[in-house]
Parts: structure tokens; sequence; C-alpha cells
């Protein structure tokens, strides 16, 4: 990969082309994980503190991948590799405990089992987040 | 909830998802009847919401998760008219994707406010 011309996909950056969809899918992922989280916070906080907080936190890393992927400017290209990249390890570090140390998370979060309950999708948007990062990011210098 | 009408988003959500999905693979861009697909959906939702929440509020007998079930009442209003933003935005296959994905979602949505409703699974 030595030269390339900029192509339609990559002149819109992150959030344009085959992009946009992956914006679509986080920007869904923002809302179910943010609505989640405010329900379990607001009506049974205490019933699991750990697991509804990683719900809330989960749900920010979402809201911000969106906004970051959206932008797709400088600043937002670091943010959206932050967040790809503090999803994929919370879905591994989570997924693994949740089901090791079941007492810690007795009501799922959208990490839980690896993200089972929403069709594992969580487990494979960072790493087409992350990818798509990399491939944008090969421009000619 | 209202079966009948959960089964008339389901199969509206689905077509216009198919009806998207062949727009994507013809390599063209939304127009106006994505738009227009949109605009239905977004109605029968907006109605779904009105008798879910007269139903809350009239048969006293509602899904034992209420805060989720509202959430995801409001929530599924959101998405044909964000969709239909973002996917005006992009002027390739890549729009009508967006509403792919977009009627989808929604699709999932109303199945789940289905379960909810019958507390089948929280």
């Amino acid at each position: 990969m030595s030269e390339e011309t900029a192509r339609p996909a990559e002149a819109a950056g992150t959030g344009g082309g085959p992009g946009r969809i992956l914006v679509a899918v986080y920007g869904i992922f923002a809302l179910a994980a943010g609505a989640r989280a405010a329900v379990q916070i607001a009506t049974r906080f205490s019933d699991a503190p750990v697991a509804y907080s990683l719900s809330a936190f989960a749900a920010a890393v979402y809201v911000l991948a969106t906004v970051a992927l959206a932008l797709g400017g400088r600043t937002s290209r670091r943010v959206a590799l932050a967040s790809c990249s503090i999803e994929l390890a919370g879905v591994l570090v989570v997924g693994t405990l949740s089901l090791t140390d079941k007492e810690a998370f007795p009501d799922e979060t959208v990490w839980s089992v690896y993200g089972q309950g929403y069709g594992f999708v969580p487990l494979v948007l960072p790493v087409i987040g992350l990818y798509w990062l990399r491939r944008t990011g090969r421009r000619p210098r | 909830m209202s079966s009948a009408l959960s089964t008339v988003i389901i199969i509206a959500a689905l077509l216009a998802a198919a009806y998207s999905l062949v727009t994507a693979l013809r390599d063209r861009a939304m127009g106006w009847d994505h738009l227009a697909a949109l605009g239905v959906l977004e109605a029968l939702l907006v109605a779904q919401m009105a008798v879910g929440f007269v139903k809350l509020a009239g048969d006293g007998k509602g899904p034992d998760d209420t805060a989720t079930f509202v959430g995801y009442l409001i929530g599924v209003v959101i998405i044909p008219v964000v969709s239909a933003g973002w996917g005006l935005l992009e002027r390739t296959r890549w729009g009508p994707g967006v509403i792919v994905v977009a009627c989808l979602a929604v699709a999932v949505m109303v199945v789940r406010l289905g379960q909810l409703w019958e507390g089948a699974v929280v």
C-alpha cells in the first residue's frame, strides 16, 4: 500500500461511506446502552451497583465513539481509537468476569458474556471500528 | 401491547429494510421513496407510543419492568428520524445502508417491546 489516491469512501473520513453504517450501529448501541443504564440506575441501583455503573460507563464510551467516528477529525480519530480500544478491553474483561465471577454481576450489562444479550455485536463492533480507523488512516503522505 | 399494531410495524420495518437493501445493492443513493417509507414507519411508531402510554395508564396491569418498557417505547421513535438525517448526508449506496440498519433495529426493538409487555424475558 504505497500510493493511494483519495477514494470517495475516504474523502469523508471515518463518518463517510461504509463508515456511515458503522456510526449508525454505534449510535443505536449508544441509545440502547444509555437508555438501559438510565433505567437501571434510576429504578434499582442498589441491586447491583457495580453492574449498573459499568452499564453507564459502557454507554458513555459508546456515545463518545459514535460522536468521534461521525466527526472523524484528527483529534476525533484519537478519541475514537481510545474508545474502541476501551470497548474491546471492556467486553473481553467483563465477558470473562461475568462467566467466572457471577456474584459480581447479578444483572446483565451490555458486555456480559461477551455481549451475548445483544447478539455479540458489542464484541464485533470495536474490532470493526479499529479496523475502519486503521483503513481510513492510510493516506498518501 | 397491541399485537396487531406490533405485527404491522415489524412487517413495515422489514419491508423498508428490504427495499433499502435493494437500493444499496443497486448502488443508488436514498431518495424520496425511502423518506416516505421512514415517514410511514415513524407514524406507526408514534401511534404505538400513544397506544402504549394509554394502556399503561388505563389497564393497571402493565409490564413488570415498566421503566425499560417506556424506554423502548420512546427510544424506538427516535431511530427513523435520526437515520433519515444521517442517511441523507450520504449521497452514495451507504445512505440507504443506514436505513437498512435502522429499520432492522426498529423491528428488533418492537419484538423486545412485546416481550417486555408479556413479561416473558426481562
